[in-house]
């Protein structure tokens, strides 16, 4: 008779469990660690806590962070191809276009991105399918509400009360990646000109510069730094970064949306090609709507997916995507090359 | 061995890189230009060769203010600083180098502002009555520079003077010297060789900084770094940038060339 002891049960079931287990290259496939991207600061908070959280908790995969910005990311997976370094890219719309162009990303599939459906179809169709966007800002106009009792309701009106003398503008330089459509492009439309025709803001920008009531910032936090300082007192900048500064108690600071109407700036998630497939999964948990949630109240800008409700305190602060004005982003992408020759001549690097 | 296939791999190779890369076609091509068009397109343009004469100007202008404020504290730290003040002057140089240069800049931005700290004690002693332009200014790039690069200064004449044998100068003040003299005549060119490593170590930094002209310069001036992160960054035009790489690593070398000749030309 054979006696079952501790030891024989023990043996016993590891060798059960060894059997039961999935076969080796699906164990793989399951526990494979994806790369995804992020910007910093805030940001990399909320892919953390949020997205990649979601991802795990319904995968059980695991995602590591890549923090920097898509000409770095894009460099990166361009030099290998074959077994790019990135699975998930995050983008600003006109690279977005780029990536699709030149191969370095995959056209969204509906079929595994369950999530899709509850996104409008402009959200693909902006980035003709390379991706989709998940978050977008709006820029507007943000002041110092301390030192600018009335300011201008209007881009027109701003330009006008600067050229007046009333006030500084601090607006971003060329060297800050969404200037072409945040401001060439915008003040161009707004004064009258077009795509065609960015004379107008050019015009204006110079005239602004000649009365030396302008100043330029090269990133995001130097606006926050202008306003402080005293440097400028009103000027283009995002929605979802004014009130993220709001909230840390920076009360002094105020928003509007222009009556021209804040610029779409639509944030992209794409699959690399020949990335790994549980990036699909990655991208639904950014297209989900409890994580689209939570990613607004932590960045405060609007997020894509039908179904988010956002609460009273935020949605006063979210520009509905359908108030905002969309660049004619896939033209624009081939004239900035022309637009910041043409900055650097007339304006300065 | 393992040392010159690291340099060849990660020095050498990358060079050639963007030497082929700046070949290819990029996103303004000059018509009829062919391999060359990204060198006709900076090298003919009269806007791009006062970038370039703006990058070295800068170079330049930072390296003689560097060398102005830069020899008298090393003259000091080695000729009159006792042991313990010499050690404060060392760490008070090199505390600065431990955070980070944006941290720095962005200190000098608080400073310069409009209501920052300098206008508004000028405007407080009613020495002006409006703010001062100091910020997005030459002026605050220079400044800016400087301060991240005097120390790099200091330290290289300070090894050299403290090397000197006193007793030549002592020999000038016997025959007669005065103390300028002595110093115009055997001090200086004897400690030529560390204002020389000193200028170029400057020289080189200030040559490819962006982050301070960025920060402090507001657009009033343009070198090529700048102009480089810019095609980088905003138009993806990578053979231009190669391009305007390669021009500012000649620059360099040429610049570089012509100190050793000058250096050596002196006699040190």
């Amino acid at each position: 008779m054979i006696r079952l002891n501790r030891r024989h049960f023990l043996m016993g079931a590891a060798a059960g469990g060894v059997f039961a287990l999935p076969p080796a290259r699906r164990l793989a496939a399951q526990t494979e660690t994806i790369t995804v991207t992020s910007y910093g600061g805030v940001w990399e908070e909320a892919i953390r806590g949020i997205f990649v959280a979601d991802f795990t908790a319904r995968t059980g995969g695991k995602a590591e962070v890549q923090i920097g910005g898509p000409p770095q990311w894009m460099s990166q997976i361009e030099a290998n191809l074959a077994d790019p370094p990135i699975d998930v890219l995050v983008n600003t719309i006109d690279l977005a276009l780029v990536a699709g162009r030149t191969g370095l990303v995959e056209k969204i599939d509906p079929s595994k991105l369950s999530n899709l459906a509850d996104i409008p179809q402009r959200f693909v169709d902006v980035v003709e399918g390379w991706g989709v966007v998940f978050d977008y800002g709006s820029a507007g106009i943000a002041y110092h509400r301390e030192r600018l009792r009335n300011p201008p309701t209007s881009i027109k009106g701003m330009v006008e009360g600067a050229l007046r003398g009333d006030f500084v503008l601090s607006l971003p330089g060329i060297s800050y990646a969404p200037t072409p459509q945040m401001l060439i492009w915008s003040f161009a439309d707004a004064l009258g000109g077009s795509v065609n025709n960015v004379d107008p803001a050019f015009e204006a920008l110079k005239a602004l510069q000649d009365k030396r009531a302008v100043i330029f910032y090269g990133g995001a936090t130097e606006f926050l730094n202008h306003l402080e300082a005293g440097e400028a007192e009103i000027g283009i900048y995002w929605d979802g970064r004014t009130w993220a500064h709001y909230s840390t108690g920076a009360e002094w600071i105020g928003y509007i949306n222009p009556d021209e109407g804040g610029v779409m700036n639509p944030v992209v998630v794409q699959k690399v090609v020949n990335s790994d497939d549980s990036a699909w999964e990655y991208i639904n948990s950014m297209l989900a709507p409890a994580p689209q949630l939570a990613f607004a109240e932590k960045v405060q800008y609007g997020v894509t997916n039908t179904k988010v409700a956002y609460p009273d305190w935020l949605k006063d602060r979210i520009t509905p995507w359908e108030a905002t004005r969309w660049p004619p982003f896939e033209e624009i992408g081939a004239k900035i090359p022309a637009w910041v020759d043409r900055w650097n001549r007339e304006i300065g690097a | 061995m393992p040392s010159l296939l690291f340099l060849a791999a990660f020095f050498i190779a990358p060079l050639f890189v963007i030497l082929e890369m700046s070949f290819q076609e990029g996103r303004l091509p000059v018509e009829g230009a062919g391999v060359f068009q990204n060198y006709q397109r900076l090298f003919a343009d009269t806007f791009y060769l006062g970038v370039i004469a703006e990058t070295v100007g800068l170079s330049v202008v930072v390296t003689l203010v560097s060398v102005l404020m830069g020899y008298p504290v090393a003259y000091f730290m080695v000729r009159h600083a006792s042991g313990r003040s010499y050690d404060l002057i060392v760490f008070l140089l090199i505390a600065p180098l431990l955070t980070s240069i944006i941290m720095r800049t962005f200190g000098w931005q608080v400073l310069l502002a409009r209501r920052g700290l300098i206008n508004e004690a000028l405007m407080m002693l009613n020495l002006i009555e409006r703010p001062l332009g100091l910020l997005n200014s030459p002026l605050a790039i220079v400044v800016g520079l400087v301060h991240v690069l005097v120390p790099f200064m200091v330290l290289s004449i300070a090894s050299v003077l403290q090397g000197i044998d006193r007793r030549l100068e002592e020999s000038a003040r016997i025959l007669g010297a005065g103390k300028l003299q002595t110093f115009l005549r055997v001090t200086f060119p004897l400690s030529i060789d560390g204002v020389g490593t000193g200028a170029i170590l400057v020289f080189m930094l200030a040559n490819g900084s962006f982050v301070t002209l960025l920060l402090l310069g507001g657009g009033t001036l343009q070198t090529l770094p700048l102009l480089i992160y810019q095609q980088f960054n905003t138009t993806r035009d990578f053979p231009f940038a190669a391009t305007m790489s390669n021009a500012l690593l000649v620059l360099a070398v040429c610049c570089l060339y012509a100190q050793l000749r000058l250096i050596r030309r002196r006699g040190v």
